[in-house]
């Protein structure tokens, strides 16, 4: 019997709200139809032939196969034919290339992923996914044309980085110096190109944009580009984590042709042990002269003490964690796609892609180069041995280059382990080639 | 641009000078902290783990003089 009752009253607000409700949509439907109608009132009298071909004309297929005059991306440029149609086609074969690098050759594939997705979203006809109101324009906007996203990176990779060993050998930190020359000889190198070949047309400012990749550091890269050459940022970001991924193949030859097989055999002195305190300090002593010397420099080189000393504080592991492991996650996606958007085919697919591919190669072998060379002049002079070999992980690329280091190593004389001492090295590259973009920064703005 | 080639030239001394004198300062404060921190800040785990390790020591020695005692008196 209450049962029932219940079932009764049910029944009726059911029915009461059902028809509050029909009676809304109903109104809304009306008066959505008449401002439907007011704007296309010839779209009724359309054959369901005519809905069919106008329906094509709004695919993906014809996009591709009928590319027209005057078409604008999401920055309203105009987009070329072959870019419409083969472009795109070649850039979705590109970012598929990505792919397989990443996925079965482990090629960074925490950026590649992403990359080269935001790459495979950008080269979609009609969408407009670039555009300042698409998916990849609002996170390109938000974080990258304002080079926001790269400081939290680097604060992560602050938060991550163990400066021990560097601070048990301090002299090993020049190292880090010298690999910039990668840096600021490709500069002069992509100047003199620019300026006595028809080859590349690079104004000063793209020139040290590009020859930044020299200094192996992702996030550094695409702060820089997208401050000097924004249009060039997807190529030189791609560029860059291609050649940090390639560091075990670029390296090697480069450091065995500069080096004696007594040197590469040299072993070096067991490290000190580092107090507590000089790890503390490190971020703050190098952030000071950061202030002291180069202003311009400390927005990364302040994001990435703030995480290094959040780290040796010891007290604060939460953030600490947060930093290295949450937040750059999270960054790092948002970073790959923001990046990709500048995968389009009309921004990627031009002469001067080519050009930064090349001359980003020179400036990661060049680095290279100087960072052993330097290495060697330290070994005659030094009063405990060096061994030339870690001078090439000055270039920073942590711990990338610092492994590859000890596997050249071990492979001259098993058990001369060198992992630590190059370290060293490697950690300050990240501080030389922040610094060499704080002076690349300065002179241009 | 007169002369892109002069002008990056002199980009190039600038940033290797400054990106050196920034690590060669870098360096010798490292050094100078590392320096001030062993005489002010003398690192001690070292010792006091040789003082807990006697320390146990006794205490072992102590507990098997013990039990032989106890097993002694059951005898």
């Amino acid at each position: 019997m209450k049962k029932n009752f219940v079932a009764a009253i049910l029944l009726f607000f059911a029915l009461f709200a059902g028809q509050a409700m029909a009676c809304e949509s109903q109104c809304a439907s009306t008066t959505v139809e008449k401002s439907v109608a007011a704007t296309h009132t010839e779209d009724h009298d359309k054959s369901m032939w005519q809905l069919l071909t106008s329906f094509y004309k709004t695919t993906g297929i014809y996009a591709f196969t009928n590319p027209k005059d005057g078409v604008v991306n999401g920055e309203g440029e105009e987009v070329s034919r072959f870019h419409q149609s083969w472009g795109r086609i070649i850039m979705i074969g590109i970012t598929l290339i990505l792919f397989y690098l990443a996925i079965a050759k482990g090629f960074e594939p925490l950026l590649l992923i992403p990359i080269g997705f935001g790459g495979l979203l950008a080269n979609i006809p009609l969408a407009n996914m670039t555009g300042d109101h698409g998916f990849l324009g609002v996170i390109y906007n938000a974080g990258i044309a304002n080079e926001f996203f790269p400081l939290l990176i680097f604060m992560g990779v602050g938060a991550m980085t163990d400066f021990g060993p560097m601070l048990a050998n301090p002299k090993t930190a020049l190292l880090g110096g010298a690999a910039q020359f990668g840096i600021f000889g490709t500069l002069v190198g992509a100047a003199a190109l620019s300026q006595f070949t028809p080859l590349f047309d690079f104004t000063l400012q793209d020139c040290a944009a590009i020859s930044i990749i020299g200094g192996a550091d992702g996030p550094t890269s695409i702060f820089i580009a997208s401050k000097l050459a924004p249009d060039l940022l997807g190529a030189i970001a791609v560029a860059a984590y291609s050649y940090m991924a390639l560091v075990p193949v670029i390296q090697p030859p480069i450091m065995k042709a500069l080096t004696s097989k007594a040197e590469r055999m040299i072993v070096m002195k067991q490290q000190r042990k580092v107090h507590r305190l000089e790890k503390l300090f490190l971020p703050l002593i190098v952030l000071g002269l950061s202030i002291l010397l180069l202003p311009e420099s400390t927005p990364l080189i302040g994001a990435f003490a703030f995480g290094n000393f959040a780290k040796e504080s010891g007290v604060v592991d939460r953030l600490s964690d947060t930093m290295q492991n949450a937040l750059i996650n999270i960054v790092t996606i948002l970073l790959g796609l923001g990046v990709g958007s500048k995968l389009a085919a009309e921004k990627f697919l031009v002469g001067d892609t080519l050009g930064i591919l090349i001359l980003g190669l020179v400036a990661f072998a060049v680095g290279t180069a100087a960072g052993v060379l330097m290495a060697k002049l330290m070994n005659r002079f030094s009063s405990e041995p060096i061994n030339p070999l870690i001078g090439a992980a000055g270039v920073s690329a942590v711990p990338m280059a610092a492994r590859v280091v000890n596997r050249v190593g071990m492979d001259e004389k098993p058990g001369n382990i060198l992992l630590m001492h190059a370290m060293g090295p490697n950690v300050a590259g990240v501080i030389g080639s922040a610094v060499a973009a704080g002076v690349l920064i300065s002179i241009f703005n | 641009m007169e002369n892109m080639v002069a002008e990056s030239f002199k980009y190039m001394i600038l940033g290797m000078g400054i990106v050196f004198v920034f690590l060669y300062v870098m360096v010798l404060v490292l050094q100078l902290q590392a320096r001030l921190i062993a005489k002010y800040f003398p690192e001690k785990p070292a010792d006091s783990g040789k003082e807990t390790a006697g320390i146990d020591k006794k205490k072992v020695a102590a507990a098997i003089a013990a039990i032989q005692h106890h097993k002694n008196l059951r005898k």
